[in-house]
Parts: structure tokens; C-alpha cells; sequence
């Protein structure tokens, strides 16, 4: 039997080889510019790291052909709790224990809700959106300190450095990584997404993998909300609003289709985060306006996506 | 008399896989062509390309001498030429009527600019009416109904529009006798118009039934014809493989035998269309369950693999009840569904995936699955089952549906499964396909293994079982034996 030829095997490399160009457009232009190409680095994974981590997770989500719109919310939650228990306790260790706690739990119920009552997990997040919102905002209101949340910037800083960050990111990604490729796990979760009803009849437990894969999402959502913590340790009503989306555009951008399924894979995500930091500073260092930057993006984006589906285009197939 | 339909010089391929290679062919007003090949051999290539679903890469085609060159499906239906699929060709999230009339929404606009439902199950009621489906509703969802019922849907999509030129790919599979003799009806209506049908199918006496002539493709290539007058199934079945069949088509044996353990016991199984059916398989048996198509047979094969909602009674293998498909799939019981393409298979995954899928636990060397272990346990299969695949990475939707069948064996087999519930192992696979699948079945019993044998073909029942059960309204009406098996007592039970 042959093997795949280098034709076939492209596509799959398409978002990875997206990312190198962008890489080398980053540095092509901050030497054309006269840029500090090390503090854009710097800049890139302050970015990057925390869609990376959420958007690692719901990987295993969205190959279930599932989707979750609760996590900016639930990081949101997770950061917030995670910086009250450290201005109660001044114990980082507590601090990052209830991050990820707090995330597991709502992940937890997330699945068990879905598992229970019979219902894709996409609805049980619906309702957990609108119930984390509010619950921000309660909890912001008990804190009593005005619209935020603040831990002293100078308790985290020690954490606030590039090598912790991409230390937490690639032990999470390899964490994931062990789960979706070495364990049935993954190979599971990308047959409930290509076809359930195959998926079911081949004897894999929908339910299981949809808690399994709540629990592994939470994880990532936990730890990117104590990043979030660190990073920037004032917290409000819209800390991480927008990483909802942006987990949905890392992952598109990073070559995996939203409906999940066989072609799913857990370094889309961190390829798209970081495809999309790049972007936003190459066009930071361009000086383009947010609105050219954003069609440049957006044109970008969609280039990715045609060279990714590549493969699929077009392709009716002889019998 | 001057063909309606001539091909010249046709060439096609995907990738590196040539599908068609300088085909010609000529079709004539008032006759009913045969295609027939091997799975694979480019029958639904050539069609689809005439159809307007692809294009063909060199060649040309005429229809009534003219250039035709359709821009898609509905383009060659609107001009003249329609195509029944192999698979299915509905949307079940809309309604039959929005099925037949896709596309087509803005020929029931109201002067508000609102679609008229009313009008458009007004007519589908009489599209529907003109095949004599007057069962099927038209608002009712698609999903809803089975598959045969979605079958004549496409029948009806095609047939309303009257077509010079109709296509049949290997849809009688799904349809039952009655389903059958309606098509045919239909083709021979066409027939007598002077219009002109190309049938498709790899039951070489429904064929030779139905078909004036006959052309065989092999490899892509036009390999002879046949005209009714010298029909010869050695010579038809020679010609579609390149060789002459060797060994046994079904068994040679005519004595039922097997061994003493019982693999699968159920126990008066209800509801799901089920009514109070108790069965036994011993080791080394083959059971057979036949009946029309609406007979409970198929739901049968379900509930004995956990995946149907009764209502009462209990399913053991080997003394361990079980109640849902992950159960019966860690007990060691794999079930081949009837519909392949949407149950048995996961289409986008790779032949590695869906091989992988139900065996790995075979897989796995202290709980972690290496790419190692698995691409060999894949090759073990591919290799027995001479599965056909440039490479294991390949998605199954781009192979034959001989190929995905194999696949799915290669699935059960290889997780090590001692009871198998096959229902319609053969449909839609050719004859050289099927007669490596009766081999495979006879070589399971020889291994020990139970095998529960769903078909709607007499004489693969008749060939292959030990025992059959004739079922009729959800019951077992009578059971007989190897040996004392005759094709009219057998329908007897059924009718």
C-alpha cells in the first residue's frame, strides 16, 4: 500500500506554514520599519497565550461537533474568583487552585447538565453564558471596591515573564496532545463529531467523552484565567468578554472546521492564536488603521481557510 | 436509428486514480442500457458525468447530436437528462415537496413574494401521485422517512420533469419488491415513449430482467456489450472481473451445522415494530432472517445490538445481558448496518479510523494507542480483506461501496468481535465483492464465530445459512432448516 503523497499531505500543513509566513513577515517588516521586533514577541504571546490555552481546550469540544459560547464568561468567573481568594488568602498557589477549580466545576456542570437532560452541550452554554455574566457582575458588587477587581500588580509580577507562559501553554498543549492522540479520547471524540450515529453504533460512550471533554476545557479555561490574573490584574465586568470569538477564529485560522469531526486537530488552536498575534502586530508595526487592519485580517483569514479546505473542495469521487 | 446519447473519447481521474479511460458509448431512443462493472469499475464516474454532477476531463458527449456540456444536476434535469443516486440524494432537514422542488421555490412565489407551500405540496402531491407513492406526505421532514420512502422522493424529483434520458444507479437495493416493480414500470413507460434509460445494478438477474442491452466496464475501460439475445452469465460475469470466477460463490455444503455454546440469546424482544421474537445463535451458525422489506427484520438486527427502544425482553451473549451498543461492542458483538454510507461508516474519517475505531483496545500497550501498532492492525486488515485504498489515510467517501463494505467487516473483524449482526452485507456490491464476502462469512463460521444473516436476497439466504427465520409483522413466522429450504415455501411465510 503507497503512502500519501506530498499533494495530499499539504493541507493539513497549510495553517502551520501560514503561521511561518507570518513569522517571517513579522521580522521581514520590523527590520524594513526599524522595529523592537523582541518587545513584539513579547507583545505577540502576552497576546496570544491566553486564546491559546481556552482555545486548546475547546478543541476537544468543538470535535465533538459541539460548541461552547460560555468561555470568555466562564474565564471571566474563574479569573475573578481566583483574585478574590488571593486577596483573602495572599497565596498565588490558592490563587491558581481556584482558577482552575472554579473552571472545572463549571465545566463539570456544563456537561452534566448536557448529560442529564439529554442536550448538546451548545445549549447547556447558552444558559451558563447568561448565568456566569450575571454572576460577574454579583460578584463584582460584593467585592465593593467599585467596577473591579485588583490584585496587586506587584504580587504577580514574578509571573509576568515569557517563560512562565510558555512553559504553562506547552505543558497544557502536551497535556492535550497526550489525551487526543495517545489515548482513545481524541479518536473517539472525532467519530461523535464526522457521525454520531456510526459513532454510537461502534460502542463509544457520547456522554463520557462529552464530560471528559468539558473537564480537559476547563483546565485550559482555569489556567488562562489565572494568566489573565497576571497579566493584567485588574479585573472587570469584561475581562476576557472577547474570547469566545476569539477561540472560534484561532481555530478556523488554525485549519480545523468549527463542525469538528475527523479532521479536527489540537495544534489548530495554538497555530490560530498565534497566527493571529502575529497579524495584529505586523499590522501594528504597519501603522494600519484598525479598520485596514481588520480587512487585511479578514482577508487573511479567509485565504487560510480556502487553502485548508483545500482538500475537501470539489472532490466528488468516483465509485 | 441515431443514438439520443453518444459519449467519445471519455477520460477521468481523481488524483492519481484514473476512473475512466477512452469511453465510448452510444444510447438509443426506447432502449433500456445496462451498465455493470466491478465496484470501482467507473459505472457512476461515466453517469454522473452525463448527469452534470462532475466533469469529465477529456471527450465528448451529444445529446441528439447536440454538444451537451450541463452545468450542474439540475441544468441536465431542466435539459433532458435526470439521475437517480446510489446514495441518497434528499435533504432531511426540509419537506419532501421542498425536496422535490429544490431550487425551484421561486416558481410557488405569491405576489408578496412569499413561497406558497400550499401550491408546492400541491404539486408534489401529484409528482408523487405519478409514481404511485401516495403514502408519502408532502410536509412531511425528509428525516422522517425511511430509506426507501426517500428513495422514491428522488424518483419523483427526477420523473416529474419528465426526463429524455433517465439514469438508475444501484437504487433498487434500497427499494423493496414493490419499490422494485414500480421503477421498472416506470423505466418501461420511458421505454415506450422512445425515451431511454441507463440502469445500473449488480443483481445480474434483475439486470438481465430488465435491461435490452448490456455494457461492461472494467477499470475504467468499456470492456464489451451484450444484447439481450445472447445473455450468458458466465461470459457477463468473466468479462466484469477479467477472469473466471474460482471457488464457491455460496456455500457448497448442504448440511446446517454448528456447535453446542449459544453466543447471542434474545428473549420475547417487543416494540421497535417487534412482537415477542425469541432467537438463539450457536457457535458456528449461521442464521438467516428474511421477509419483506417492512417485515421487522431490520429493526430485528438493531435490537439485537442494543440500538433499538423496546419495550420488553432481553439480549445475552454468552450468558452476559446487555442493553445498549457499548455494551454489546465491549461483550464482543459487531453490527454491520444495512445503511452503510450513514451508520456503519464515519465518511470524512480515514480507512485507519474507521478500521481503529471498535478495536482499540486491541490497539492500546499499557493504556496508550502508538501509530505503530495501529497502522499494522489496520494493514491486517486491508490485507485479509484485499481492501482496495491507494493508502490507509485515505477518507472512506472516496471509495467503492464493495471497498467502504470490506472496510466495515475489516472494523469488526479486527476488534475480535464472536458475534456478528449483518444486515444487507451485500448491498450494493458486485459479484466478485460478494462472493469474497460469502467466502468471509463461511470462513467466520468455520472460526467459531455467530453470525446473524439480515438479507432480502432468497437465494443468499438460501446459500449461505444454517437456519432462517422468515419473519412477517414484526414475528417469526416459520424457521427452516439448511437443506429444507425452497424458495416458494419460504415466500409462502413471508406474504
Amino acid at each position: 500500500m503507497g503512502k500519501q503523497t506530498i499533494r495530499e499531505r499539504i493541507p493539513a500543513f497549510a495553517s502551520i506554514l501560514g503561521l511561518l509566513a507570518l513569522i517571517a513577515a513579522y521580522y521581514i517588516v520590523g527590520l524594513i520599519r526599524d522595529a523592537n521586533v523582541a518587545y513584539g514577541l513579547k507583545a505577540v504571546v502576552n497576546q496570544s497565550v491566553v486564546v491559546a490555552l481556552v482555545a486548546t481546550g475547546a478543541v476537544f469540544i468543538y470535535t465533538l461537533g459541539s460548541f461552547d459560547i460560555s468561555l470568555g464568561a466562564a474565564t471571566g468567573v474563574s479569573a475573578l474568583l481566583g483574585a478574590m481568594a488571593y486577596n483573602a488568602t495572599g497565596s498565588l498557589p490558592v490563587m491558581f487552585l481556584v482558577c482552575i477549580g472554579v473552571a472545572v466545576a463549571i465545566g463539570f456542570i456544563n456537561s452534566s447538565l448536557a448529560s442529564v437532560f439529554n442536550l448538546p452541550i451548545f445549549v447547556t452554554t447558552v444558559a451558563m453564558m447568561s448565568v456566569l455574566s450575571a454572576f460577574m457582575l454579583i460578584l463584582i458588587g460584593w467585592n465593593g471596591a467599585g467596577d473591579t477587581i485588583k490584585v496587586k500588580a506587584r504580587d504577580v509580577r514574578p509571573l509576568d515573564n515569557i517563560p512562565f507562559k510558555v512553559a504553562v501553554l506547552a505543558a497544557y498543549i502536551a497535556l492535550c496532545w497526550f489525551v487526543f492522540t495517545l489515548l482513545p479520547t481524541g479518536r473517539e471524540a472525532k467519530f461523535i463529531g464526522g457521525n454520531p450515529v456510526c459513532a454510537k453504533l461502534s460502542g463509544i460512550d457520547e456522554k463520557k467523552l462529552a464530560i471528559i471533554a468539558s473537564l480537559i476545557s476547563a483546565i485550559g479555561i482555569g489556567l488562562g484565567a489565572f494568566l489573565t490574573i497576571v497579566y493584567a490584574p485588574t479585573l472587570n465586568k469584561d475581562t476576557a468578554s472577547s474570547i469566545g470569538m476569539d477561540v472560534i477564529i484561532a481555530i478556523v485560522f488554525g485549519g480545523m472546521p468549527v463542525s469538528g469531526g475527523p479532521r479536527s486537530r489540537i495544534l489548530s488552536a495554538v497555530v490560530g492564536a498565534f497566527s493571529m498575534g502575529f497579524l495584529s502586530q505586523i499590522m501594528s508595526m504597519l501603522n494600519l488603521g484598525s479598520g485596514y487592519g481588520q480587512m487585511i485580517k479578514a482577508a487573511i483569514f479567509l485565504l487560510v481557510v480556502f487553502i485548508a479546505l483545500g482538500s475537501q473542495r470539489g472532490k466528488l469521487l468516483t465509485r | 436509428m441515431e443514438p439520443i446519447l453518444t459519449v467519445r473519447g471519455m477520460d477521468k481521474s481523481f488524483g492519481a486514480t484514473v476512473a475512466l479511460r477512452q469511453v465510448d458509448l452510444d444510447v438509443y431512443p426506447g432502449e433500456i442500457r445496462g451498465l455493470i462493472g466491478e465496484n470501482g469499475s467507473g459505472k457512476s464516474t461515466l453517469t454522473s458525468i452525463i448527469a452534470g454532477i462532475q466533469k469529465a476531463d477529456a471527450g465528448e458527449i451529444r445529446f441528439h447530436g447536440q454538444p451537451w456540456r450541463p452545468a450542474s444536476m439540475i441544468d441536465a434535469l431542466a435539459h433532458g437528462i435526470g439521475m437517480i443516486v446510489q446514495e441518497t440524494g434528499t435533504i432531511p432537514g426540509i419537506s419532501v415537496a421542498e425536496n422535490l422542488f429544490l431550487g425551484e421555490s421561486s416558481r410557488f412565489r405569491t405576489p408578496l413574494g412569499l413561497v406558497s407551500r400550499r401550491r408546492m405540496e400541491l404539486e408534489a402531491r401529484k409528482a408523487l401521485d405519478f409514481i404511485h407513492a401516495d403514502h408519502i406526505q408532502p410536509g412531511m421532514p425528509a428525516a422522517t422517512l425511511d430509506l426507501q420512502e426517500r428513495k422514491l422522493v428522488e424518483v419523483a424529483k427526477v420523473m416529474v420533469k419528465q426526463p429524455e434520458i433517465l439514469i438508475v444507479d444501484e437504487t433498487t437495493t434500497a427499494l423493496s419488491q414493490k419499490g422494485r416493480e414500480l421503477l421498472y414500470q416506470l423505466m418501461n413507460s420511458l421505454k415506450a415513449e422512445g425515451k431511454a434509460v441507463i440502469f445500473i445494478s449488480h443483481d445480474l438477474d434483475e439486470i438481465k430482467q430488465v435491461c435490452d442491452t448490456l455494457t461492461v466496464l472494467r477499470d475504467g475501460r468499456i470492456i464489451t456489450h451484450f444484447t439481450r439475445e445472447n445473455y450468458d452469465d458466465d461470459a457477463i460475469k468473466t468479462s466484469m472481473i477479467g477472469r473466471e470466477m474460482q471457488g464457491d460463490y455460496y456455500r457448497s455444503d448442504n448440511e446446517p451445522s454448528w456447535q453446542e455454546d449459544v453466543l447471542l440469546r434474545a428473549e420475547h424482544l417487543t416494540g421497535s415494530g417487534l412482537d415477542d421474537v425469541s432467537l438463539q445463535v450457536k457457535a458456528g451458525e449461521i442464521l438467516g432472517v428474511g421477509g419483506l422489506s417492512e417485515c421487522g427484520m431490520h429493526a430485528l438486527g438493531k435490537a439485537l445490538f442494543g440500538s433499538a427502544q423496546l419495550t420488553g425482553g432481553t439480549v445475552e451473549t454468552e450468558g452476559k445481558a446487555f442493553s445498549d451498543p457499548r455494551q454489546a461492542t465491549k461483550l464482543g458483538v459487531g453490527y454491520v448496518s444495512k445503511e452503510r454510507d450513514t451508520e456503519s461508516l464515519c465518511q470524512q474519517a480515514s480507512i485507519r479510523d474507521n478500521i481503529a475505531i471498535a478495536g482499540l483496545k486491541h490497539i492500546q500497550k499499557k493504556h496508550l494507542i502508538l501509530k505503530r501498532r495501529e497502522t499494522a492492525y489496520v494493514q491486517k486488515q486491508v490485507d485479509a480483506l484485499s481492501i482496495k485504498c491507494r493508502h490507509m489515510e485515505q477518507p472512506v467517501s472516496a471509495m467503492s461501496g464493495g471497498n467502504k463494505q470490506k472496510v466495515v467487516f475489516g472494523k469488526w473483524l479486527g476488534a475480535g468481535s464472536r458475534v456478528l449482526i449483518l444486515d444487507c452485507p451485500t448491498r450494493g456490491v458486485d459479484i466478485g465483492v460478494k462472493q469474497s464476502m460469502y467466502q468471509l462469512i463461511a470462513q467466520m463460521k468455520r472460526e467459531g464465530k455467530a453470525i446473524l444473516l439480515i438479507s432480502e436476497e432468497m437465494a443468499e439466504l438460501i446459500g449461505m445459512c444454517d437456519r432462517l427465520l422468515v419473519m412477517k409483522d414484526g414475528a417469526v413466522q416459520k424457521e427452516f432448516l439448511r437443506g429444507q429450504m425452497n424458495e416458494a415455501d419460504i415466500i409462502r411465510y413471508m406474504i
